[in-house]
């Protein structure tokens, strides 16, 4: 299942960035080679080979009608300009990338991929037409394939995300990795098993019921339900190595982590913490007014996935994959 | 006090509590406290380094589809659907990235807060709903990871359908309270 899934959003992805880059090609989304006209205010008087600064000024109309945007609402549009001029009235613009920059430019410059913070022009006319006031012309730097090079960043970030994510986990993975194995040896861990055991025998039957891995499924679910996100993953850790003990075949997910698993991906909690903290720097009137539609949105969540967990094992597909796995394992073994 | 008060007190205090007593309670059986810690702790780093590449091919594949645009499509291919149930269209986004990514929904949820303002039906909405669900993929990649357990049976599946149910009942919930 996984495979499909992992499959399908690789391909799903790349398909999609290569047609809308087609398609953004062939309507010529960026305007590659089409001239723009402006405005420029310049502080100083313009000399040949020298770099002069100034003020780039368009209207909002001419900027919306130029890029086909549907919605644009800005009357007059100031942005920062680098030019450089050759004595035959040509020569290269170099347009900064500012907060006030239009998101229409901000978005090709970024679409560019390198040197993202500007965008480079060509200045094919420049007239004067008033003190400090000329007129130009520009051919913007040809913009392509904006999705695929997308594509191709994410995928460099995320694995180097991916890796981030594991190295700040060895922190709190060997604190409570720790804690917990005190607990252990102090038969802290099974007590607490003994506790819950009217519940657990019923959710997890393969499980025998003071098991450790009990204990460190009840601690991984109220870390959880108080919303301790950095105990409640080594907690759930903890919970999946003792789970794997029990475990038969040692590639393939036994009954017990599958509903493990949803009870913790279906995040039935107390206090959504993010949320509100969200919806108070926003400036909610009453940012704590989600608590109980989350609740009754979480346990939903978790009565359903128990109920298909616990449904979907016996079914031939899934439970073949178990039998198979033992069968396999009798052979090696006779 | 407000349930919310009470809640924080405990989530701030729980923590504490609980190394204190394990401390103490192992102090008191007579375990070796600083050698077991130790020991246990040792583990932390293998840990951490077992789920890496299954972090890294889950992550990949999210960062792919994200990036793509991916997401547009398949709004637009979904939303003649949930308009059958009055589920806003604005939403819907949010019900496919929640499970995805944990990033991405925050910010998704942010977004919507800022056009529509928190305290809307919209705003409600995706905050009862970023709350009700995890986010599934990244779970099972770590969890199964740490274990290096690649045939996942039918963990993928059971993961969906729990995070349908809490999205639904979320919109269904907050109708009836907000709407």
């Amino acid at each position: 299942m996984m495979n499909y899934i992992w499959l399908a959003l690789i391909i799903i992805g790349i398909i999609t960035a290569v047609g809308t880059d087609i398609y953004e090609s062939s309507v010529n989304k960026y305007k590659n080679d089409v001239e723009f006209d402006a405005l420029i205010e310049l502080k100083e008087k313009p000399s040949v080979e020298t770099q002069v600064k100034g003020i780039l000024k368009v209207s909002g109309e001419y900027y919306k009608n130029f890029y086909s945007l549907k919605n644009f609402t800005q009357d007059t549009i100031r942005n920062e300009i680098t030019l450089r001029l050759k004595s035959d009235s040509t020569g290269t613009a170099i347009l900064n990338i500012s907060e006030t920059t239009p998101d229409f430019w901000k978005l090709m410059a970024k679409g560019k991929g390198t040197n993202t913070d500007k965008l480079i022009a060509n200045v094919k006319k420049f007239e004067k037409v008033g003190e400090n006031s000329y007129k130009v012309s520009l051919v913007f730097e040809k913009i392509s394939l904006v999705k695929i090079k997308q594509v191709l960043n994410a995928v460099i970030e995320y694995s180097d995300i991916a890796v981030k994510i594991a190295i700040g986990l060895i922190g709190v993975m060997a604190l409570w990795l720790g804690i917990m194995k005190i607990g252990e040896l102090a038969g802290l861990i099974n007590l607490l098993a003994k506790i819950v055991k009217p519940l657990t025998k019923r959710l997890f039957p393969d499980i025998p019921p003071e098991h450790p891995a009990i204990g460190a499924i009840i601690m991984n679910i109220s870390a959880n339900m108080l919303g301790l996100g950095n105990a409640a993953t080594p907690l759930g850790l903890k919970a999946m190595e003792e789970l794997q003990k029990l475990n038969p075949k040692k590639d393939t997910a036994s009954d017990s982590m599958v509903t493990f698993l949803v009870i913790n991906t279906s995040g039935m909690t107390l206090i959504p913490a993010t949320a509100i903290a969200v919806r108070a720097a926003l400036g909610s009137g009453d940012p704590a007014a989600i608590i109980s539609t989350t609740i009754v949105g979480g346990f939903a969540a978790t009565i359903a996935g128990v109920t298909a967990a616990k449904i979907l094992q016996r079914l031939k597909i899934f439970k073949k994959e178990l039998e198979e796995n033992n069968e396999n394992k009798k052979e090696v073994e006779g | 006090m407000s349930f919310k008060e009470i809640m924080n007190i405990i989530s701030i205090v729980a923590i504490p509590f609980v190394i204190f007593t394990f401390l103490i309670y192992g102090f008191a059986k007579k375990v070796k406290v600083y050698e077991s810690f130790v020991e246990g702790a040792k583990e932390g780093f293998n840990v951490a380094v077992r789920i890496i590449p299954y972090l890294v091919a889950m992550l990949v594949a999210i960062g792919i589809f994200r990036a793509s645009g991916a997401m547009d499509v398949l709004v637009a291919i979904l939303s003649p659907l949930t308009n059958l149930i009055g589920f806003p269209a604005e939403a819907l986004p949010m019900a496919l990235m929640r499970p995805l990514s944990g990033s991405g929904s925050l910010g998704i949820m942010t977004e919507i807060m800022k056009t529509h303002g928190p305290d809307s039906f919209l705003g409600l909405l995706v905050s009862t709903m970023y709350g009700s669900t995890e986010t599934t993929f990244y779970v099972l990649a770590v969890y199964f990871g740490s274990v290096n357990i690649r045939k996942t049976r039918h963990a993928v599946i059971a993961g969906v359908i729990s995070d349908i149910a809490g999205l639904l009942t979320a919109f269904f919930i907050c109708k009836l309270v907000f709407g």
